[in-house]
């Protein structure tokens, strides 16, 4: 029997398994329809290899945060999907990086060489080479052989992430938006991670309250400091921005609005829990014996 | 009053061509006549109508075509397609991605004041088409090399900086020539973000300003400057990345400081006063050593001033890379 990506194990179809895979291949099926249309543009690769990077970035952010919304939401069924969307993220940054061969006209001492001279390449194809060494220890043989040291080895995820993000900001072109948002997103992982070990509950509102703003703080933080070191961008001037909402929201502010809407999520699965049982219920006919 | 410069290559009017006469005059390159064509089908969506209403209104419609300087070809390359030099583009003012020509459609070209002021025997405001008419415009087709990798060729329409800086009368201490972009936060939305240093500037040396090669272009594929490549003045400095090549300009400052441009001041160690094509000098984070071709997508060896050496390479001579000077960053 062919093991489908919208089964669950039993070889049964899984909703939450289907929606993982419309995700994970629709950008895939965004670019081939715009590459056949025109819509990618003057220069296709080049417009290709963005696409992709981007794509990998936020496949690795949604992955990660499969363990932090089980804890917020409770609904455990979603770590069922986390591999899924890891491996995701991952062929994507392989399309990446084989695009950019032809990029490099097809001359593969060229693409050897600039990835070993341009630190942004290098610190991609670092973060590349370790999501190709998790990837690799990702099938059921290697998590049972690996036993606990596969967690620890998993871990490394989360510097991959950084090295990406860092690849990500060094590539800009003097607006680093993007990347100071995926960023954002980090950080906000990163925090409900180090509230959970620190023994905080991602129940309660007012730890979440707390997770919301130090990311977006740091966040806001992160990008003036970016600019201040990088470019010759006023630093103080990036923060500011950050008080206002025109032109538009800046990536910390972003953060901080998304950290405060996953406040009440801890509510949702409980309350759908009720309704169902309700339902149950009453379908059964039984609302007599109510309480 | 009518500055007619004198050139021995310049050709009769009657050899003033239409665009699908490129294509007979390159009639080698037939494959170019087929990529065009259908561009030009492709171009049939919203693009050709908000340029058609723009063709209608532009008052300088009917200078162009005007006739080629047969002294600036580029034989070997076929010419980027109209639709790829008008739909990729790099101005910031409008967003920092390529696909601003939709949005930059909101620029106002008319009235169009330039001010010429600083070093010169009186400064003075001309309007765009009252500048037109005291030009002789002409047709060159130049390769341009943007300093991200990408290249295009496209038959530029315009005049050479020397007509416009004969106008301006500077005076003799006037060393440098610095240039604006026009500042219109109504119509470029990326101004809101205050923390670039807008408006747009760059500049050229006044020996740089009175070579041939300079040009000021108010024209494209024979036909008024698109908005998104920089209507109604721009300049192309084909043997300078494509950063320096300024768009939209509205003033023209002639001063004895070298001016800092809009991305030597974000990013000095990048995008330098200079700026000239060299593919052995690396930008610091990626090799300049080749150029993908927009259209054909191939990708070829990048030349020493964008292959324009013998006529820009004299300028340079006396100066030595240094410090204070990269010449080609
Ligand atoms: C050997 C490995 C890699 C190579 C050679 C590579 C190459 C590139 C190149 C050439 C660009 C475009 C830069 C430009 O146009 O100036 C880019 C951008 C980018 N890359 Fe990579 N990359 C690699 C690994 C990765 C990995 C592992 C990730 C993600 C985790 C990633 C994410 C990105 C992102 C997000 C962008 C920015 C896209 C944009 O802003 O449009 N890259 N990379």
């Amino acid at each position: 029997m062919i093991d489908y990506p919208w089964n669950d194990r039993a070889g049964r179809f899984n909703w939450l398994r289907m929606a993982a895979f419309t995700l994970a291949v629709a950008p895939a099926l965004w670019i081939a329809v715009d590459a056949a249309t025109g819509g990618l543009g003057a220069k296709p690769l080049t417009e290709t290899i963005h696409r992709t990077g981007h794509w990998a970035v936020r496949f690795l952010l949604i992955s990660l945060a499969m363990t932090p919304v089980r804890r917020i939401t409770g609904w455990n069924r979603v770590i069922t999907v986390r591999r899924m969307l890891g491996l995701t993220a991952f062929s994507y940054a392989v399309v990446h990086l084989a695009l950019f061969i032809p990029d490099q006209g097809w001359k593969l001492g060229h693409v050897a060489s600039e990835i070993v001279l341009r630190p942004y390449l290098t610190i991609g194809f670092i973060a590349l080479l370790g999501l190709a060494a998790l990837a690799a220890t990702s099938t059921d043989a290697m998590i049972r052989r690996l036993g606990r040291r596969w967690q620890v080895l998993h871990r490394i995820v989360y510097g991959l992430v950084a090295l990406g993000l860092l690849h990500f900001f060094m590539q800009s072109k003097i607006n680093a938006t993007e990347a100071a948002l995926m960023t954002g997103f980090w950080l906000l992982l990163m925090g409900w991670r180090l509230a959970h070990r620190m023994g905080a509950s991602l129940k309660s509102p007012s730890v979440m309250a707390m997770v919301a703003i130090g990311a977006a703080l740091t966040a806001a933080l992160t990008e003036a400091l970016w600019y201040g070191a990088a470019t010759g961008v006023p630093w103080r001037a990036v923060l500011e921005a950050n008080l206002m909402l025109t032109p538009w929201p800046r990536p910390a502010v972003i953060t901080l609005i998304v950290g405060l809407v996953t406040v009440p999520l801890p509510l949702v699965k409980p309350v759908l829990d009720r309704l169902r049982r309700s339902v149950k219920r009453s379908s059964r006919g039984s609302t007599s014996i109510r309480a | 009053m009518l500055i007619k410069v004198k050139r021995g290559w310049e050709l009769p009017e009657s050899a003033a061509i239409s665009e699908s006469q490129y294509l007979n005059r390159r009639s080698l390159l037939k494959k170019l006549a087929v990529g065009s064509v259908l561009a030009g089908s492709a171009l049939s969506g919203g693009m050709s109508l908000s340029r058609r209403a723009y063709a209608e209104t532009d008052p300088s419609a009917d200078l162009y075509p005007v006739s080629a300087n047969g002294k600036y070809t580029v034989p070997e390359r076929p010419l980027t397609s109209e639709k790829d030099a008008t739909t990729y583009n790099n101005f910031y003012e409008f967003g920092t991605h390529k696909g601003i020509y939709e949005d930059a459609q909101a620029m106002k070209l008319r009235p169009w004041e330039i001010r010429i002021d600083g070093l010169v025997e009186k400064e003075m405001t001309l309007d765009i088409d009252g500048l037109l008419s005291k030009v002789q415009l002409e047709e060159r087709v130049y390769r341009h090399r943007c300093v991200e990798t990408w290249a295009m060729t496209v038959p530029w329409s315009g005049f050479p900086m020397s007509q416009l800086i004969a106008l301006a009368k500077p005076l003799s201490g006037a060393k440098y020539i610095r240039m604006e972009t026009l500042a219109d936060k109504e119509a470029m939305s990326n101004l809101g973000a205050f923390w670039y240093p807008w408006p747009y500037t760059e500049g050229v040396t006044m020996e740089e300003g009175m070579n041939d090669l300079c040009f000021m272009v108010t024209g494209l594929f024979g036909k008024p400057l698109p908005k998104q490549n920089g209507a109604p003045l721009r300049i192309a400095l084909p043997w300078k990345y494509g950063f320096k090549s300024i768009k939209s300009i509205v003033r023209f400052t002639f001063t004895d400081e070298r001016p800092v441009g809009y991305w030597e001041e974000l990013q000095d160690s990048e995008y330098g006063f200079w700026a000239n094509v060299n593919p052995e000098v690396p930008h610091p984070r990626w090799s300049q050593a080749q150029e993908r071709l927009l259209t054909t997508g191939d990708t070829v060896p990048t030349q020493l001033y964008n292959g324009y050496g013998e006529f820009v390479a004299g300028l340079y001579s006396g100066l030595q890379e240094s410090e204070g000077i990269r010449l080609f960053r």
